[in-house]
């Protein structure tokens, strides 16, 4: 069998880290060999993936030592579609790849029309990137990719943030890219079950860089599954961790929080670009009941609106018709205080709400603010936060940066609590974490609301509202 | 002719707003700066598309000029006629580039740029994707004040809070972009952007004799107002 990817003695150590994150890893996949890469959070998955598609070192300094062979071009595919878009247009977007390789422009428009075809995205060429829902940009990147016609596919979590709909969209023209068995592809996905079937091999990295093959997809879950799950790897089969409560003391507020009634209301967003504001109906005649003491699940498609609902709720937007009532004055109108006083909201991207230099000052500030007192290390220790307690917020991992997150949102114990995607891409023991604070803080007598498409979290929720894109 | 800068190239548009630049230094005399904007705001009613970017945009300059005109007009022994020249210059200033500036389309000036001016085609393409991220900056922000307000750190009343606020937003701002642009370098690196020697690019640009026409109406506006400052 001719190689696919091979690395030999390939070893990473960005600068500052006390240990590399890869050492001395050899590794051979065969051409149209299909692998799948699991391990738990900071054991090196995308470490791998990166240093296979050949751009280690391109945004972080680090030593870099050993080689790697590739048996052709190679395509990578990242968690944040977001971050993947470089052009205004779809049709130019797609275009980049056969640009940067010097196909002639005829060649570069049949390519772009082949790719988009081939993810199911149908819209006109000139459809402007920024209209897309999170589920059409990952599959525009994943359109980007094909373009290229890679004899080497990488995803790295290119289904975490979709929903199951536009996961399983995205598998579908991944599967039917290689179908040809020409094509080499490395899976790493958070949840590796879906792929499981399609897959040669899997390989294990284990949190001190070892690797180790299972030869028999089939047999992962059988032969590895205490180890796996202990590690906080989800896999298929397997029930969802059991959320772990947080004590009263850290998350019940001082009274209970408040009801909530919802009566036709509508938001309409204006978006200002530098040519000219568009207002677009993010949400229109939704009547519901957000009861007290519960938890409450916001649910339904990308562009339903489920964050603009919640960020109204939480009284961080304004009403452009309807009410929400149920506080003593529309939260909408209180100043910064008082709202935090009566309101927590946990944003999707954990590091947008951050505002000091430290995990212990993040637990702190809010508290501070309405001088209530807080169990700092209590939280910290309930969150296995403890050992972090002095760093920057904007250096610890990505799992740590959710918990934080909630933490700093929530320490102080609000009556109304709005978390929106808290729990999504995130490993078992972050998922327990989170689940379980928002789980107790409603047991507490919270009003607690999650925008989500994590079914798992749907799952505990005592009630659950879907939206339609209105 | 109607609307026509809508579909003018943004080399010429960039053109317009340079020579701005230069029709104003010209304006040392109110005649002089009456024709050069009147022949501006003429031009712009006829050949600027409805609805071509924000409304507000126009406010920037009457502020500019107004607070010039005034500052001039406290300094300059209270004479109304140096006061609205010096307002009327920093129009011909401003005037062009604010009027053009939401009409120029990222990707297109990127091909023009490389593919007209020949410039290295590393730099116009970041440059190209930078820029239609800017809306994604919008949405950042957004995020980054709501945050604050849930979290107690919202702006108070008093505007020594509010631009502290703006500061720390700004600040946090900065951070998010910077993150994400590294998350974007490797995306485009990935895309054989790192290994590209030989660029080609997905669409023309094109110079139209409309272009040709635009550019040279904005150098005669320039020659006409140094025109008029020498013979006064």
């Amino acid at each position: 069998m001719s190689v696919g990817i091979r690395l030999s003695g390939l070893s990473w150590h960005p600068y500052g880290r006390a240990t590399p994150v890869l050492a001395d890893v050899d590794l051979v996949i065969g051409d149209g060999e299909r692998v799948g890469i699991v391990g738990p959070s900071g054991a090196g998955k995308s470490t791998l993936l990166h240093a296979m598609a050949g751009v280690l070192g391109d945004t972080q300094p680090g030593d870099l030592s050993g080689t790697v062979e590739r048996a052709g071009r190679v395509g990578l595919v990242l968690q944040d579609p977001a971050s993947a878009t470089v052009a205004d247009r779809i049709g130019r977007d797609v275009a980049f790849g056969p640009e940067n390789i010097g196909l002639p422009r005829e060649q570069i428009w049949q390519r772009v029309r082949t790719s988009l075809d081939r993810v199911q995205l149908r819209h006109d060429l000139s459809r402007p990137t920024s209209a897309l829902s999170g589920g059409e940009r990952q599959r525009l990147a994943l359109a980007g990719m094909l373009a290229l016609e890679p004899r080497v596919m990488l995803l790295d979590e290119a289904t975490s943030m979709l929903d199951a709909d536009h996961a399983a969209q995205v598998r579908a023209a991944v599967l039917d890219a290689v179908a040809d068995r020409r094509t080499t592809l490395v899976v790493v996905d958070h949840h590796i079950g879906e792929w499981l079937a399609h897959l040669d091999r899997v390989i294990l990295l284990s949190a001190d860089g070892g690797l180790t093959e299972v030869t028999d997809p089939a047999q992962l879950v059988a032969d590895h599954a205490t180890a796996l799950t202990a590690a906080g790897v989800w896999l298929p089969g397997v029930a969802a961790p059991e959320p772990v409560p947080a004590p009263a003391g850290l998350v019940a507020p001082d009274s209970a929080g408040p009801t909530l009634q919802v009566d036709e209301l509508g938001i309409d967003l204006v978006s200002r670009r530098l040519r000219g504001a568009t207002r677009t109906v993010a949400v229109d005649g939704l009547s519901l009941t957000i009861p007290s003491g519960a938890l409450t699940a916001l649910t339904g498609p990308s562009g339903a609106g489920k964050s603009t609902v919640l960020a109204a709720l939480a009284g961080l937007l304004s009403t452009t018709r309807g009410t929400i009532t149920g506080t003593a004055e529309p939260l909408s109108q209180l100043g910064s205080v008082d709202l935090a006083g009566t309101a927590g909201w946990v944003p999707q991207t954990a590091e947008h709400g951050f505002v000091t230099t430290s995990v212990r000052d993040e637990v702190r500030f809010t508290s501070a603010r309405l001088g209530r007192p807080v169990a700092v290390d209590e939280v910290l220790e309930h969150l296995r936060l403890s050992q972090v307690a002095d760093a920057n917020p904007y250096r610890i991992s990505g799992g740590e940066q959710r918990r934080l997150a909630l933490a700093a949102a929530l320490a102080h114990r609000p009556g109304l609590v709005a978390a929106d995607e808290p729990t999504v891409g995130q490993d078992r023991h972050t998922w327990a974490a989170v689940a379980g604070w928002l789980r107790s803080a409603a047991v507490g007598g919270a009003t607690v609301i999650a925008a989500t498409h994590d079914d798992g979290l749907t799952a505990m929720a005592d009630l659950e509202h879907g939206l339609e894109r209105p | 002719m109607r609307g026509s800068l809508g579909r003018a190239n943004p080399l010429a548009l960039v053109a317009l707003a340079v020579l701005g630049m230069v029709a104003a230094v010209a304006v040392r005399d109110l005649v002089t700066g009456l024709v050069l904007v009147a022949m501006m705001v003429v031009a712009g009613t006829i050949a600027l598309p409805r609805h071509s970017g924000p409304a507000w945009r126009w406010i920037v300059i009457l502020l500019a000029a107004g607070s010039t005109g005034w500052s001039t007009w406290l300094v300059g022994e209270h004479d109304l006629s140096i006061a609205a020249t010096a307002a009327l210059r920093v129009s011909v200033l401003a005037l062009p580039g604010v009027a053009l500036a939401p009409l120029v389309d990222p990707a297109n000036l990127a091909d023009q740029l490389a593919q007209r001016l020949k410039l290295p085609a590393r730099g116009v393409v970041a440059v190209g994707a930078a820029l239609q991220r800017i809306d994604l900056m919008a949405e950042t922000w957004h995020q980054l004040v709501r945050a604050r307000r849930a979290r107690g750190a919202g702006p108070g009343r008093g505007p020594v809070s509010k631009i502290g606020h703006i500061v720390s937003v700004t600040f946090a701002l900065l951070v998010a972009t910077m993150r994400q642009a590294s998350a974007m370098a490797v995306a485009m690196d990935a895309r054989g952007f790192a290994t590209a020697q030989r660029r080609t690019w997905a669409e023309l640009a094109p110079w139209s004799r409309g272009d040709s026409i635009w550019v040279a109406l904005g150098v005669a506006h320039a020659v006409i107002g140094h025109g008029l400052w020498v013979m006064a």
